[in-house]
């Protein structure tokens, strides 16, 4: 992280490579350039590749030996996006975060839409509007983000969007791994950032890979589930746990206690009864969940004094001499520091 | 730690009272004579709450200011606050003028005889009876059935804590209301005084009766927590000895009647190997649960450093 005494940017753009990538990305950054330009603030460009990308490579050096302003990070294996992101996030010195996508979704030209959201919100988040695609794609869209709205109690409309433009502080607040990425807006708005959507130009360059390959869908529906349990449940497993245990349990209880009652009143003999079968798979289904929950208990128990739920936005002390105010964040979640140690930074 | 008593008051759209809070408060602490500082913690309120508070604190060295981004609810404000605040004894309390600061002398009193909680009771309470008494009585009695700590009143928020145990007490969830139940895994000695509780000037209650059960799940949560977090294989055994029991039951009837008749029924072996099974899954729960204490960072002898008092000869002890 630089010192924030140093000379710092306006803007630092962090652009995640990953596995899809503009073929040419000479003119995806010209395309960015325009947009960035127009902006008159001064600006840095932080390229991470996520993982070796061989075919990028004579690209990358035109760009680097071209004058701009642009600094690569290769990571030596693919960490996720996420990962990628934080990796720059590390070396980015500007007060605005920018990050864009490796392939053409917006119009570079609308990028300044999007910064000069900053100044009213924490996090803003680009929606490509109007929108190309068939009908079935819409809806699938659509549905997976009324879903998650159900769930998170946020409605976003294109969370695919890579063009995100956001205070510092949120990047420096949130704890973000693997392929999270796409659910920056959700946590922010979870710890009390303020999110913004904006309608972006989608660039006509964006296409669609043809098909959508079933191993997404899988993926998409484990990260709702771990969006879910991100934001409803990590500090009360036994709230979820113990409801779903509970009632699993009682229902099988109910059920012995039926079974038990015809054997002993009504004389049927319990031994050909698979109803026998279901009502203890219950009790004991019930059980186990209940005992998981509690071991989850147990671990924010143990781990109580690291996990904080809660963000400072500042404290204040007059005059400040006696005590050096806290800077924000400090007190607030524990950095991020899953997946730091691994990329290997180049 | 520079100072003598910090007192620290979540606020949460309370913009009426907080000026006549701080008036109260420095005129019920600075007559003791001791160091004090006002630690305010704006739970994310939208009305003028935070910059009132701001005035004051820009007019007083003494006051401290937390701001949190958004609202949390009342616990995290508290540990926010506890987290701050630097005086040796820690007094918390509504920013709803319902305590009284005039009782403030009264809980250091008691600190000072040896107590390490002092919690106030609200015998006179100014509450409407059937939403806000009766529900209390009842919830008061049963946590002090299933935590063992005999309080009358735990939803009462002024309560003195001495600094070097309540920092140490995990606060996280909705327990500000169990803070000494929390803090008994710990062994402190509690009193409980009277104090005065006054009804409603401004704004309007901001806890409802709908957060009965999850009192109750809570309640739950720090019962086995704070009984078994550090034998987690004992009671996940416990837990497992009726399943093991009900095992054996159905395992050795079919024993029996393949042994007696040559027959056995499917549906009972089935149930025998459905109780074995999870009576092996708890006891690795169990085993998994010892692996996480051993690695997490509280440990029980922590927390009995905090409390104990050492019988030395020629010194005396606190009781």
């Amino acid at each position: 992280m630089t010192d924030s005494s140093g000379a710092r940017v306006d803007i630092s753009v962090i652009i995640p490579v990953g596995r899809r990538h503009a073929a040419d990305i000479l003119a995806l950054y010209a395309d960015y350039k325009t947009g960035l330009e127009a902006l008159g603030s001064t600006y840095e460009v932080i390229v991470v590749l996520d993982g070796p990308r061989p075919e990028l490579a004579s690209d990358v050096q035109r760009l680097l030996s071209s004058g701009e302003p642009i600094s690569v990070i290769g990571l030596t294996r693919r960490f996720g996006e996420a990962t990628a992101l934080v990796a720059g996030f590390k070396r980015a010195s500007g007060r605005i975060i920018l990050t864009l996508p490796a392939y053409h979704q917006i119009r570079g030209n609308e990028i300044g839409k999007l910064v000069r959201a900053v100044g009213v919100t924490d996090l803003a988040i680009g929606r490509r509007w109007p929108r190309a695609g068939s009908r079935f794609e819409t809806m699938r869209r659509d549905a997976f983000h009324r879903l998650l709205a159900g769930i998170t109690g946020q409605r976003f409309n294109d969370l695919g969007c890579g063009a995100r433009a956001m205070k510092r502080r949120v990047l420096e607040e949130i704890n973000l791994y693997g392929d999270q990425h796409r659910f920056l807006p959700v946590l922010a708005g979870r710890i009390g950032f303020k999110v913004l959507e904006v309608e972006l130009h989608q660039s006509p360059l964006d296409r669609y890979e043809s098909g959508y390959p079933p191993r997404e869908y899988i993926r998409r529906a484990l990260d709702v589930c771990t969006v879910f349990f991100l934001v409803r449940f990590t500090k009360k497993p036994l709230r979820f746990f113990g409801m779903v245990g509970f009632t699993t349990f009682v229902a099988g209880a109910a059920l012995v206690a039926w079974l038990a009652i015809d054997r002993l009143v009504f004389r049927h003999p319990l031994a050909d009864r698979p109803a026998l079968l279901l009502s203890s798979l219950l009790v004991v289904l019930g059980m186990q969940l209940f005992a998981l929950g509690l071991l989850g208990e147990l671990i924010i128990f143990t781990h109580a004094r690291d996990i904080k739920d809660y963000q400072i936005e500042e404290v204040v002390r007059y005059p400040a001499a006696t005590l050096p105010a806290q800077r924000p964040g400090q007190a607030t979640l524990a950095p991020a520091s899953s997946g730091e140690s691994h990329p290997h930074i180049v | 730690m520079a100072l003598d008593l910090s007192v620290v008051v979540p606020l949460y759209n309370e913009e009426e009272s907080v000026r006549p809070l701080y008036d109260a408060i420095v005129a019920g602490v600075a007559p003791l004579g001791v160091s004090f500082e006002i630690v305010f913690v704006d739970d994310g309120s939208r009305d003028g709450t935070v910059r009132l508070a701001d005035e004051i604190a820009r007019g007083d060295p003494r006051v401290c200011l937390v701001k949190f981004r958004r609202n949390y609810g009342q616990t995290p404000a508290m540990a926010a606050g506890i987290a701050e605040a630097r005086g040796e004894i820690i007094v918390t309390m509504d920013g709803d003028l319902q305590n009284d600061p005039a009782d403030i002398g009264e809980l250091l009193a008691r600190i000072e005889e040896g107590n390490d909680i002092v919690v106030g009771w609200r015998h006179d309470r100014q509450d409407k009876l059937w939403t806000r008494k009766v529900p209390s009585r009842i919830a008061n009695a049963l946590i002090a059935k299933v935590t063992g700590v005999p309080i009358r009143d735990n939803g009462c928020s002024l309560k003195a804590y001495r600094a070097c145990l309540i920092k140490q007490i995990p606060l996280y969830s909705e327990m500000h209301r169990f803070i000494p139940a929390m803090a008994s895994i710990a062994g402190p000695r509690i009193a409980e005084i009277r104090v005065r509780h006054h009804a409603r000037r401004f704004g309007s209650s901001k806890y409802g009766l709908s957060r009965v059960y999850k009192v109750l799940l809570d309640l739950m949560v720090i019962k086995t927590v704070a009984s078994f977090t550090a034998r987690p294989m004992l009671w996940y055994g416990l837990l497992s000895l009726p399943m093991l029991a009900a095992a054996a039951l159905a395992l050795g009837w079919t024993g029996f009647t393949l042994a007696t008749q040559g027959r056995m029924s499917l549906s009972i072996a089935g149930t025998g190997v459905i109780f074995l099974t999870s009576t092996v899954m708890l006891l690795a729960a169990g085993a998994l649960g010892e692996l996480i204490y051993k690695l997490g960072d509280l440990r029980e002898h922590q927390f009995s450093g905090l409390t104990q008092h050492l019988l030395v000869r020629g010194a005396a002890s606190h009781d």
